[in-house]
């Protein structure tokens, strides 16, 4: 569940990526790397009507800030769920990009997983790209 | 009595969510007011009366537990109770955030049930 609503794994392999707005969280500390969420507008818009409670056509003021928040708790909640690390790994403050066209690099050499969802029928994707 | 409370959240998505598991939680809020980063939060505590504090940790320019210390120093701010709502679930935050005098923990995402457990006896304590 995200946001009240049920989150899939998609049937097909790959999903197509919309790339429209993309939230990052950055880890420093003794885990170093970044956490991403990449989706559609409409995703995004929808993802912001969900978490205010309101309709569609009113959320896409919000879309930005939502898919930050999402980012951010899904960033604290995997910091929170490593054993001795989560006090020496700190989060920075969400960053949103909205927009394709653009390429993403980070500095963090280490592994990197990214998996799609589907979220009311719409790709969403989260990565994790992670150094320790 | 309506509760005058002060919102503290870098995400304004964030703050409407928050006012809003207030009222679903049945309080009877009074004047909200939101601030985006604990400098703003601590101008609007100079400035106005509040009852109750609700305060991400993780925020830009100043952020929840330096915020907590200057409000703390504060003769309008150092007696009303502040609960912090974050993501940072780390041992140290918590200690952090409640050694500095918050009454409160509530960790994201939540559920407006979680919000009035936590702030109902806080505001219970105060009366």
């Amino acid at each position: 569940m995200m946001v009240g609503a049920e989150i899939l794994v998609p049937d097909q392999a790959d999903p197509p990526v919309v790339t429209e707005v993309t939230g990052m969280v950055g880890l420093a500390g003794e885990l170093c790397g970044v956490l991403s969420v990449r989706c559609g507008k409409h995703c995004a818009t929808k993802i912001a009507s969900k978490m205010l409670g309101v309709p569609v056509s009113e959320a896409a003021s919000n879309m930005t800030d939502a898919i930050g928040e999402i980012c951010n708790m899904v960033a604290g909640n995997f910091k929170a769920k490593l054993d001795g690390v989560q006090d020496k790994c700190m989060l920075s403050v969400p960053t949103i990009i909205t927009g394709g066209d653009y390429q993403f690099s980070s500095l963090a050499v280490g592994d990197r997983i990214e998996l799609p969802f589907l979220f009311e029928g719409e790709a969403l994707w989260f990565g994790l790209e992670i150094r320790s | 009595m309506s509760i005058r409370a002060l919102i503290v959240d870098d995400s304004s998505v964030m703050r409407k969510i928050v006012e809003r598991c207030l009222r679903q939680a049945g309080m009877d809020l009074g004047q909200v007011s939101e601030a985006s980063n604990g400098a703003e939060a601590l101008a609007l505590v100079n400035e106005n009366a509040f009852d109750l504090i609700l305060s991400d940790i993780n925020m830009p320019v100043m952020d929840g537990l330096e915020f907590i210390r200057h409000l703390k120093e504060l003769e309008k701010g150092k007696n009303v109770p502040i609960v912090m709502i974050t993501t940072e679930g780390g041992e140290k935050s918590v200690l952090e955030a409640l050694s500095l005098g918050a009454k409160g923990y509530i960790r994201k995402p939540f559920t407006p049930d979680q919000v009035k457990d936590h702030v109902i006896p806080v505001l219970r304590s105060q009366s």
